[in-house]
Formats: structure tokens, sequence, C-alpha cells
């Protein structure tokens, strides 16, 4: 039988901090038949998306209180390639990335002005640092202009469903970009 | 994820879709068809399935192998099948027309059109539900807008497997009664199947994401929207499948269609209620033509809505029919259509030309490869000849629908133009055309360049 590592993440969401890479690294950790048995404040879709690509199904139950038990099983099918995280989605990427040297608030751009505003500020930025911006939804068109220029990003929705954010460390340049 | 890239052939539909676009109009300038002779003869099939198929599916196609990936945040299946699918709709559609002319007796009746025509049409349909189906089929659990495509993609499946019933009753290689029966009372559902469930369902499923995107507003997931969905899937259940086999039994599917209308306006009502919320709720306050236009559209669905229950209630709907899809197909489905095209092209071919160039120095916006208050000009001249060319119909003026439907033609060919010019970047101005990095874009198609 296989078994669960739990991870209760409701402390960093009430105190309004950000859980993912908390979860990454414990999915990173787990043996190829263990579970995770998630506790959040809400029910994490975002997150059944990102570990449905790594492999695994998902079985929720609402628990009272706004609080949701997420287990999340290996279903033994090869992970697709397409991981939410990051352009290069290898182990040494999943170390802990630098605190965000620029923030945007992009919710109230038209498109595709998030996305010009991103690249525009990633362009003066030094490789190693990450930028952190807020969008009001998945950035789909900007995730393969990052990959051409060589910068990892990770991104979810936060807890309210509505806002994304997207954090994006500068890669070393290229030349591929053209 | 790693985001969506730009659809290989999404243009190449396009192109193809505006092509079948003229020649329909130019059948109605011609007077061929439809009110020329009967709303049955083969001279209006033709017009008909050059509207629906040549027109209106592949630019649908199109439209999904791009936006289908948006919806549902997950790769398309297949970048190569596009192309092959659009070549057997093609020629299937070329069988098509040719198993018409037979009917009206202008090619020898032996040849095996009809068959042919079901034959590759189902091929063609197959590639596009395989590509899109597996693509949606990765990306489970669905949002709610793709919920709409799936019922729709459902909806053309059985739209072609009627019509292939239909082409082997008339190719002659079947006299069960049952499909005989089929052929002489089914049609309606046939239409339905088509003009309602695959390209209303999709376009009302579409509008959600891509009207949400455009002018700011909250992506709709409410208690309206499924009531939308659910209730939309169940009249075009109780339509299709309660109207097939009371077709086959010979009974007619006058009820099945009725009751399957009167739970699709409750669905349309929840429809409506989100649009004008959307448009209400919207952070963007001046929005752009793709947006004003679209309204109007909507606008046409409703008309035609009304004008179908007063012809109901008058009793009247065999005499006016052809006017009520003639504004269900231009003033909604094309008018949609063409107002989405003027947006999705300018945006896709900024993608691909300025994406590298982005954030490294100026780049053009995308409102800077169109320009607007030219084209809405001939946009508000297509709706008024759509306006004009129903009454028209329902007046019974033959030659006054000839003339504006040649009008509608200039209309149609200036907004083509305006496409044109937005993807050969016409528009930008020259001295920020062509920034460092940037590249000019193929007419016909995308390059898709691996990361």
């Amino acid at each position: 039988m296989p078994g669960f590592v739990e991870l209760d993440v409701r402390p960093i969401l009430r105190a309004g901090g950000e859980p993912f890479e908390k979860i990454m690294q414990t999915i990173n950790t787990l043996k190829p038949d263990q579970g995770l048995r998630l506790l959040a404040t809400f029910k994490p879709v975002p997150l059944f998306h990102v570990l449905g690509s790594k492999g695994y199904t998902h079985q929720e139950k609402e628990l009272g209180g706004g609080d949701w038990e997420v287990l999340f099983t290996p279903s033994g099918a090869p992970a697709s390639n397409a991981a939410t995280v990051g352009a290069d989605a290898n182990a040494k990427d999943n170390a802990a990335w630098p605190e965000p040297v620029q923030h945007l608030d992009n919710r109230d751009l038209d498109p595709p002005e998030p996305m010009v505003k991103i690249l525009a500020t990633t362009e003066a930025m030094a490789p190693g640092e990450v930028l952190s911006a807020y969008l009001c939804r998945e950035p789909l068109f900007l995730f393969p202009e990052l990959a051409k220029r060589g910068h990892s990003w990770r991104g979810g929705f936060e807890a309210d469903g509505k806002t994304y954010k997207v954090l994006v460390r500068v890669g070393k340049p290229t030349g591929a970009a053209a | 994820m790693p985001g969506v890239t730009l659809s290989r052939w999404t243009m190449s539909y396009f192109a193809a879709a505006l092509i079948f676009l003229l020649i329909a109009e130019l059948l109605m300038v011609a007077g061929y068809g439809y009110p020329a002779t009967a709303i049955a003869a083969p001279e209006t099939l033709i017009l008909v399935h050059v509207t629906a198929i040549g027109w209106l599916s592949l630019l649908l196609c199109g439209a999904l192998y791009q936006f289908v990936p948006v919806l549902i945040a997950h790769p398309i299946h297949s970048q190569t099948l596009p192309l092959p699918a659009l070549a057997f709709l093609i020629a299937g559609l070329g069988a098509l027309i040719a198993g018409f002319l037979q009917l009206a007796g202008f090619i020898a009746p032996h040849a095996l059109c009809f068959p042919v025509a079901g034959f590759l049409l189902s091929i063609g349909f197959a590639l596009v539900l395989w590509n899109l189906g597996k693509t949606l089929w990765a990306a489970r659990p669905l949002t709610l807008p793709a919920r709409f495509v799936t019922v729709g993609l459902l909806s053309i499946a059985a739209t072609v497997l009627i019509g292939v019933i239909f082409t082997l009753v008339l190719g002659g290689l079947t006299e069960h009664g049952h499909f005989i029966n089929l052929l002489q009372s089914g049609v309606p559902v046939h239409a339905v199947a088509g003009l309602v469930g695959w390209l209303t369902f999709i376009a009302m499923g579409v509008s959600y994401r891509l009207l949400a995107m455009f002018m700011l507003a909250p992506e709709l997931d409410g208690p309206t929207t499924r009531s939308a969905l659910y209730l939309g899937a169940a009249a075009l259940g109780v339509a299709i499948l309660g109207g097939v086999p009371a077709s086959m039994a010979g009974i007619g599917p006058t009820i099945p269609l009725l009751m399957g209308f009167a739970i699709g306006l409750l669905a349309l009502g929840f429809y409506a209620r989100d649009i004008l919320y959307l448009y209400r709720t919207r952070r963007r306050r001046k929005i752009e033509l793709n947006s004003r236009m679209a309204a109007i559209a909507v606008g046409n669905l409703a008309a035609a809505i009304v004008l179908l229950i007063a012809l109901l209630i008058s009793d009247n709907v065999d005499r006016y029919i052809g006017a009520v899809v003639f504004l269900f197909a231009f003033g909604w489905l094309s008018g949609l259509g063409l107002a989405k095209l003027y947006k999705i092209t300018a945006f896709l071919t900024w993608l691909e030309c300025y994406g590298p160039a982005l954030g490294k120095g100026p780049t053009p916006r995308v409102q800077d490869l169109v320009t607007e208050p030219r084209a809405i000009k001939w946009f508000w001249l297509y709706f008024a000849t759509v306006w004009c060319g129903t009454i028209f119909l329902i007046a019974e003026i033959p030659l006054g629908f000839r003339i504006t439907s040649a009008i509608m033609l200039i209309a149609t060919i200036a907004i083509i133009n305006e496409l044109l010019r937005a993807r050969r970047l016409l528009d930008v101005k020259a001295e920020i055309r062509m920034p460092k990095g940037a590249s000019s874009a193929h007419l016909l198609y995308a390059q898709v360049k691996k990361a």
C-alpha cells in the first residue's frame, strides 16, 4: 500500500505566504510509490494541473471551514514533459530562488501589455535575478517567449483564484533569443 | 505548462474560409439558390454548404486550433494534422457541391459524388475531432468554456453522421426505409446540429473567454454559466438524440425540435445575462472594434430568435425560415466571426513578427497593426446589408436581396483587405515596422519556432 507524506500548508497560507515552493520540494522528495496528502485553505485547482503533468492523480475532499484535503497519488504513468514549473524543470531548478528584485502589478493592463512589460523588465535585469508579477490570467503566450530567452518561471493562481502570480528568473544570455 | 505557441495552419484555414465566404456572397449576388429557387432546391443546398462548411466551419476549426490550447492551458496534440484535415474538408465540400449539381441536373447522375463527399468530409472532420479531442482529453478536468467546445465537437460528429446517411441515400447506396425517412424529414435536425450545436455553441463558449480577456472583465464560472452550458447541452441532446429516431421512425422531428428550442431559450437567457454582465463589469471602458461588433452580432442572434418565435406563433415558419437562417448565419455567426478575425489576425501576426523583439527596444503595439476608424465603417456597412437583406427576404423581394448582397460583398472585400493589411504590417509606421529581431509573417501559415 503506498504511503502518503502529509504536508499542511494552511499555516503558510494563513500567514499570507506562498506554499508552492514547499509543495514542489516535498513532491521531489517522494519515492516513486509515495503520494502526498495536502491540507490547504482552498481547493488548489492549479496544482491539479501541475502535479497531473508530473504523473499524479488527485482526490479532493472538503474538510469544512473552507479547508480542503487533497490526496495526490502517483498514477504510474510517465510524467509528461508539460511541467508547469520552470523552462527547464530539472532537479537543480528546484533549489530556492532569490527574493524578487522587481515587482510588477499588471492586472489592469490591456493584453498583451502585461507580457510586453515583463519581457522589457527582464531585459534590464542581470542573470539569476528574479522578477515577480501579478496578472489577471495565466500568461500562456509569454511562456514560449521566456523559454526562447533562456529564462525560467514558476507560476500559479493565488488563493483568491483570480490573481495569477508569476516568478521569472532571468537566465544567462543564450544568443538564441532571436 | 510550456505555454501556447502559434498554431501553424490557422491562417490557412482563415484564408480558405474567407474565399468560401466570397463565393457564397457571389452566389447570392448572382441570384443562385434561395430566394430565387426553393429553400430545399439543390442550388440553395450548395449555397448553404459553401457557407456552413466552407466559410463558418473552416473559420471555427482554424480558430479552435489556436484557442482550445488557450482555454485549457495545454498544448495542441498535433500541429501537423490540421493540414491534411483542411485538404479533406475542401475536397469533400467540392464533391458535395458536385453531388448537388447532379441533383440539379448539371452533372450526369451515375457518378458517386455524394458517397465520395460523405467519405472525404468524414475523414476531414474526424481528423479535426481527433486532434482537438486528444488535446481536450489530456487537460481534464475541463474549464467551462472548454466544455462548451466539447459539446460543440459532439454536435459536429452528429451533424456529419446524419449528413453521411443522407449521402448514402442520395448516392443510391442504401434503400433502407429508416434512412430514407431520415432524408425526408431529418434535414432540420442536421441543420440544428450544425448551425446551433457546432457553430453557435462553440461561439458561445469561446466568447465567454475572449470577451473577458479583451475587455478586462471577470472570468465567469458561476451558476448562470453552468446553467447555460447544461441547459444548452440538454436542448441539443433532446433536439438531436430525439429528432433523429423520430425522423427515422417516420414521425418527423417537430416535437423534439420544439422541446429542444424551449430548453435552448432558457440556456440563451442565461448566456445573454452573462454577456451583459461581462460588458457591464468590464474594467476597460473604451472597447475595441472586435468587442463592439461582437455585441452587434449577439444582438442579431437575439433578433433571429425573436423572429423565429414570431413565425412559430403566426404559423409562418415554413414560408420565412430562410430569412431566419440568413440573419442567423450572416448576422450572428459571420458577424461574430469577422469581428473576432479582425482581432485574432492582428494579434497572431503581432506575436509572430514582434515576439522575439519585445522588450529589447521600441516595438509596435497590436493596435498599431490595424486602423479601426477605417475598418469600422465597413463593418457597419456589412451589418446594414445583413439587416436589409433579411427585410427583403421577409418582404419577398429577390432583386432587393441581390442588390444588398452585392453591397455586402463589397463590405466583405474591404474587411478582408483590412485583414491582409494587418498580416502584411502595412498600417504599421515605417520607422517602427522592422525593429531589430522582428521578422515578417507568411500570409498563409505561422513559423512555429521551437524554444
